[in-house]
């Protein structure tokens, strides 16, 4: 296949996740973030001699950037490959088990103006666009970020996101089933099958809202796109059943990883790269996207307002805004790579993955990929209501 | 001297308030202010009337209530089951090895309670060896499971909570006169007729204080169900949790925070009459 075959592709897909946030979100969005900028720039104010005397004066010169990300999200090597690259320090940290659970811990101390102790922080398209709302980051400092050329091209806005401001994109995925052969004796291919009887407590399915009732609405034959507040209402009916018979074992975050290396579980809702950074443990895991259709989203990098070294974080952005770098962590990470050119250096360093469903979907795969609708505050209050009751949370 | 001596009087008035001052200032700070900062949050409608957030509460989640008292129940009288022999041992048999059996109670409190949760979901994982070896005794079907069940979630209340059992009943069972049950049995009193009169009735205030420090966290925990739990063994402290930190829906949250208080209180109360302790009835 071609490169520029393969670039107009990604421009399908990217414009499928550029509508993450809907138009109708984004405006009551920007009213509510006109009044945590406010507070973000009084807090700069009052406390102006620091944050400027940090910014201005190089500051951040022998200190450590912090990153927070998912796990199973990166190769071994990159971070060591960083610092002796650049001489920055870097403690990566894989704490970001699911978007709400972590907004939760760095809400309060965002909100006082306070350290979380972090300097870049990576989450799913929905949370960044509520981050950037809130008035809770600082702006990416393009003088330093040469690389952002890269960005492919229909990610280069987003609704949530005007002009990439605040965030750049880490890596995109998929939402599919993610299963141990030994353990469910078939192939599985749709997403009744999570449903199956015969699987009655070896499933899991994610406690992210978006993911989990975005792909039971598929198996209805309703597309999360457009997702009302009946379809949520009936896929969280067919959750809560199977819930209640015993069916689902438990509803998770990133941690269904660690049930499905473990054999505790026959088949889990899973994202499309996790798969292969479980091999080690258990080789015969699969990840595939189902016939009905499968979510797809992107989580973003963003750098908190309270960061005292946003010249080390800018460093890191740019340095895996190269595609030999950014092929160097899809390498490990099958994920779909935002970076121009990954496509090309990947095939260098792993040919086999290159080609591969999870880093450059096929033409009928892309077909089956939704991203669930934009939603705003109401609504995502109302849905997640429903979801946490289907759960039984 | 007669200025001194009334300085002297009137210092002595003071001191039980100026004793009591700091206590009454922490409850003040921690404990009256979040409670009263919390009902006024159980209260904000949000456009909604006022008793929503209680409306919700206590009709949609009354399984999880019933459920949280069960789970916390079962785990109390396992806990006193297992506990209150430990414990008798430990003051009356133990001899020399009674401080370090004590120390051996206390052992677990020196990891985090989190940590500890952690290692038994790998204790009771499908793999693990606990699963193992009930399968090798046909306890356990093939295809059957401790983690993610009622049993793993009572299991680990209990053992997280037994040591709150076993110390009180330890110090009322270590404080009774020995010579009690030397009358006893000098007057033709059978060891279990002389546990039975003596030793169990002067122990019960151990026996309550115990159950109390036991059921009331074990009601209001989470961890134990969200590690060791699937979703329909989720209790009242998951969903309280979930509604402060996941749905952000904090009236909810508060209005359930001061139902499982008011019902506790009224158990307590209750368990209070019947046990008949001094103290507290």
């Amino acid at each position: 296949m071609s490169t520029r075959h393969s670039d107009q592709r990604d421009d399908e897909i990217h414009q499928l996740l550029r509508q993450a946030v809907s138009r109708r979100g984004f405006l009551t969005r920007t009213a509510l973030g006109a009044g945590g900028l406010a507070l973000g720039a009084s807090f700069l104010a009052a406390c102006g001699g620091k944050e400027g005397g940090g910014a201005a004066g190089g500051g951040s010169a022998g200190k450590t950037l912090r990153i927070s990300n998912w796990p199973l999200y990166i190769d071994q090597k990159s971070i060591a490959d960083f610092q002796a690259a650049t001489g920055i320090q870097a403690e990566y940290t894989e704490d970001i088990n699911d978007n709400a659970e972590f907004f939760a811990k760095i809400d309060e101390p965002l909100k006082r103006g306070q350290s979380i102790d972090r300097d870049i922080v990576v989450l799913t398209d929905w949370m960044a666009g509520r981050m950037i709302q809130l008035g809770y980051l600082a702006p990416l400092d393009d003088s330093k970020f040469p690389n952002r050329v890269n960005l492919v091209d229909n990610l280069k806005s987003v609704t949530w996101d005007n002009g990439r401001v605040y965030t750049v994109p880490w890596l995109s995925g998929m939402t599919g089933i993610g299963y141990n052969p030994k353990k469910t004796g078939r192939e599985l291919t749709s997403i009744n099958d999570i449903f199956d009887p015969k699987f009655k407590g070896q499933v899991t399915m994610l406690t992210e809202m978006r993911d989990t009732i975005g792909l039971v609405m598929l198996s209805q034959g309703k597309d999360p796109s457009t997702a009302t507040s009946a379809d949520v209402t009936a896929a969280a009916a067919r959750i809560k059943k199977a819930r209640e018979s015993g069916q689902i074992r438990k509803f998770t975050g990133n941690d269904y990883a660690e049930d499905l290396a473990a054999g505790n579980i026959a088949a889990a809702i899973a994202w499309s790269g996790d798969i292969q950074g479980l091999a080690a443990d258990n080789p015969d895991l699969r990840w595939i996207a189902p016939t009905e259709g499968a979510m797809l989203w992107s989580d973003n990098m963003m750098i908190p307002k309270t960061s005292d070294r946003p010249d080390l974080a800018m460093a890191w952005i740019n340095y895996v805004y190269d595609p030999a770098h950014s092929a160097q962590i899809v390498a490990e990470a099958p994920y779909l790579s935002p970076v121009k050119g990954t496509g090309e250096e990947l095939a260098k360093i792993a040919p086999d993955l290159a080609s591969s469903s999870l880093v450059n979907p096929p033409d009928d795969l892309r077909a089956r990929l939704h991203v669930f609708r934009g939603l705003t505050d109401e609504e995502d209050t109302e849905f997640n209501r429903i979801f946490q009751d289907a759960i039984g949370a | 001297m007669a200025g001194t001596a009334a300085g002297g009087a009137r210092r002595n008035r003071l001191a039980p308030y100026l004793l009591i001052a700091p206590g009454i200032v922490w409850l003040l700070v921690f404990f009256v202010a979040p409670i009263l900062t919390l009902a006024q949050t159980s209260v904000e409608g949000h456009g909604a009337p006022w008793w929503d957030g209680y409306q919700r509460a206590l009709s949609n989640y009354g399984t999880h209530f019933f459920r949280s008292f069960r789970y916390s129940l079962a785990a109390t009288v396992l806990a006193l089951v297992l506990g209150y022999p430990l414990s008798y041992v430990i003051a009356f048999r133990a001899g020399r090895l009674k401080n370090l059996l004590l120390g051996l109670v206390v052992l677990p409190f020196f990891t985090t309670f989190l940590v500890r949760t952690f290692a038994w979901k790998t204790i009771l994982n499908d793999g693990g060896p606990a699963a193992w070896l009930l399968q090798q005794l046909h306890l356990l079907s093939p295809n059957g499971r401790l983690l993610d069940t009622t049993l793993a979630v009572v299991g680990g209340l209990t053992y997280n909570f037994l040591p709150f059992m076993i110390l009180p009943i330890y110090v009322s069972l270590e404080k009774i006169d020995r010579r009690l049950v030397e009358a006893a049995e000098d007057l033709y009193s059978t060891p279990l007729g002389a546990f039975r009169k003596v030793v169990l009735p002067l122990s019960m205030p151990g026996v309550f204080a115990g159950s109390l420090l036991t059921f009331i966290p074990a009601a209001g925990d989470f961890i134990n169900a969200q590690l060791l739990g699937g979703p329909n063994q989720q209790m009242i402290g998951t969903v309280i949790q979930n509604q402060f930190l996941e749905v952000r829906d904090y009236s909810l949250a508060s209005a359930l925070s001061f139902v499982l208080m008011v019902v506790i209180t009224l158990g307590v109360v209750a368990y209070a009459r019947v046990l008949g302790t001094e103290e507290l009835a």
